[in-house]
């Protein structure tokens, strides 16, 4: 996958993880492992650009003896996913018609 | 291995790193860890999911910009004493003409191994010219009745086209082979950078 897209991609996915609630690291890792594997330095790597561009602020919580930070996303992240939204509204289409093509030519 | 030795030996390999972001990146392995034990793993399953020691640092050396950390190399680690700070000051006529010699001397590399591909693509872009220029040249002579003369241009027109596709993808493939090497350049800069600061 083009670099730049997969970039995009796991930010965006991130983003979902925390979108209806404020999640943890491991929680995160755990929520996308259906849809995309990822590692723990990825992980981190994108939660420091996300909080860096402002679309999730951190705050860290006592959990049983140990503190645990906690992710939440801000309306420039929600701005972010919706936008995603929307690109991808007319990447499907363009995809749909790239599919039927495919199927006359075979 | 235990989470505390991952975590040691991770310290110790990204020595030379900015400190709080190292420690910044410990603390999240060691929430991931301590969540992993919390939902029921040992502590040796729980370190071996984090992954492999160099593999961890292959990444955070990759992601970490190199200005970051050639600027944490320059940084001194000790306060400097007052017989040093006036020995740089009055050294300063010297040392910093040398810095600024060799900043000179590496950006100008950079700017001539740039100008090869300006050059390149410069030929490129004559040779695009060239190719519609001829024909309509060659089209003109025809017309105005020196016909040998416009079959020899238009000729040489198609022949330029042809010579420029050839370029372009010659270009490109020069331009991209360009761009990694300077990614893979740096990499290897960063990776000098901190074997020097552990060796120390």
């Amino acid at each position: 996958m083009d670099v730049q897209l997969k970039r995009g991609l796991l930010d965006v996915c991130v983003l979902a993880a925390i979108k209806n609630e404020d999640s943890y690291g491991y929680k995160i890792i755990k929520d996308m492992k259906p849809y995309m594997e990822m590692s723990e330095s990825t992980l981190y790597t994108i939660l420091k650009r996300l909080e860096l561009a402002g679309m999730l602020t951190v705050r860290t919580c006592e959990h049983g003896g140990r503190l645990r930070k906690y992710y939440h996303i801000t309306k420039a992240g929600i701005a972010r996913m919706e936008d995603f939204q929307n690109e991808w509204r007319e990447v499907m289409l363009i995809y749909q018609f790239v599919s039927k093509e495919d199927k006359r030519d075979a | 291995m235990r989470k505390q030795e991952l975590l040691g030996a991770l310290r110790e390999k990204l020595y030379g790193l900015p400190r709080a972001d190292v420690e910044e990146r410990l603390s999240f392995y060691s929430e991931m860890i301590d969540d992993r034990i919390e939902e029921g793993l040992s502590e040796e399953e729980a370190v071996s999911q984090i992954g492999s020691v160099d593999g961890i640092v292959a990444q955070i050396v990759a992601d970490t910009p190199l200005v970051k950390i050639a600027r944490e190399r320059i940084r001194p680690k000790k306060r400097l004493g007052a017989g040093v700070s006036v020995l740089l000051a009055l050294g300063s006529p010297i040392w910093l003409a040398l810095l600024i010699a060799a900043f000179a001397v590496i950006l100008s590399l950079y700017v001539t191994l740039w100008a090869v591909f300006a050059s390149l693509w410069a030929v490129f872009a004559s040779l695009a010219c060239c190719a519609p220029c001829g024909v309509i040249a060659g089209a003109v002579f025809a017309v105005t009745g020196n016909v040998p003369a416009g079959i020899v241009i238009a000729a040489a027109g198609v022949a330029c086209a042809g010579l420029a596709i050839l370029a372009f993808f010659g270009c490109k493939a020069a331009t991209r082979g360009m761009l990694l090497w300077t990614k893979r350049m740096a990499l290897a800069t960063k990776k000098a950078l901190l074997k020097k600061e552990v060796a120390q």
